[in-house]
């Protein structure tokens, strides 16, 4: 099937919205979601974005069943390893399910990771949740380890009140 | 874990002080009468950035928090911390976050009394890493434009 990857633009935003839903309910977690379509316009298109997207896009003529063209996005961030110096993150990677199993995923990871090197950054970081089988060995297969499992680090957050607490003096 | 650390104090300059910085920085400092036996004023750090949750918007992640030890136990590192958690109010962002090696006890529980949650032990979040060749590896196989 042909497909394109490309940067993701403002007007992309309200598929990544959609997108963005489609995921949480893989992973069980719909009520979780509190980002518009316009919060994703204003945080990601920005003179300082927050994060940058990339996009799977299809020929009209492959289009998903309800009539989608943009079938797939990664979205990340730079980071800062004191470590190594600058990293990014993945903080989403993501192919509509009838789309699976064409390489879109991997293009999309493999273009995070083009851009990441032309940046400078010396790691591509991201999470997966333990019981997803699938995309961990999916990750594994394609070189990377498991910094949690090898290293031992624990992914810790404070919010609301927590951090709300946490900013008193 | 020594070996690790492959940056310089250049690198730190160039990447935290230029007009787009790539983390921000605290530094906790003492007067000269309370100085470090080696002669140092600043005696502790907290370093960070900021991320993004496609779930909950923005958030920053607190890469290093650091207190020389002669100066634990004095509260530097909780209002380093406190200090954090003010910039990423002030910057609207949903979440702190930070990692923890699962052997640091003492850490994890000031977290922990501070109100963490530790999401890889409740809910199995693992950290993935491409880095080194993987990441070279990775990076050929994307589609040519």
């Amino acid at each position: 099937m042909d497909y394109s990857i490309r940067a993701a633009n403002v007007e992309d935003c309200k598929d990544i919205a959609r997108m963005i839903m489609e995921l949480a309910e893989y992973e069980k977690v719909t009520e979780h979601v509190k980002v518009t379509q316009r919060d994703l316009e204003q945080d990601g298109f920005s003179k300082n974005p927050f994060f940058h997207g990339i996009i799977a896009e299809v020929p009209e003529q492959h289009k998903s069943s309800e009539g989608h063209v943009k079938i797939g996005y990664a979205l990340y961030f730079y980071a800062y390893s004191s470590w190594s110096g600058r990293a990014a993150y993945m903080e989403d990677l993501y192919v509509m399910p009838d789309f699976r199993g064409k390489g879109i995923g991997k293009a999309l990871m493999s273009k995070v990771a083009q851009l990441s090197l032309a940046a400078g950054c010396k790691q591509l970081n991201f999470t997966v949740l333990n019981w997803n089988k699938a995309s961990l060995d999916f990750y594994i297969s394609q070189g990377c380890f498991d910094v949690t499992e090898k290293m031992g680090y624990h992914c810790m957050r404070c919010e609301e009140e927590a951090l709300q607490n946490l900013a008193q003096p | 874990m020594p070996d690790q650390v492959k940056i310089s104090h250049e690198e730190l300059e160039s990447s935290g002080f230029c007009e787009n910085p790539l983390f921000g920085c605290l530094v906790a400092e003492v007067p000269e009468e309370h100085k470090s036996k080696e002669g140092f004023t600043v005696v502790g750090y907290g370093l960070y950035f900021y991320t993004y949750s496609t779930w909950r918007g923005r958030a920053l992640h607190l890469e290093d928090l650091y207190v020389m030890p002669e100066f634990r136990g004095r509260g530097i590192g909780k209002s380093i911390l406190s200090k954090v958690a003010e910039v990423a109010k002030k910057m609207q962002c949903a979440r702190l976050q930070l990692s923890v090696l699962n052997w640091n006890t003492p850490s994890r529980d000031f977290y922990a009394a501070k109100g963490a949650q530790d999401l890889t032990a409740a809910e199995g979040w693992h950290l993935i890493r491409f880095d080194g060749q993987s990441l070279d590896n990775l990076a050929n196989d994307a589609p040519k434009d």
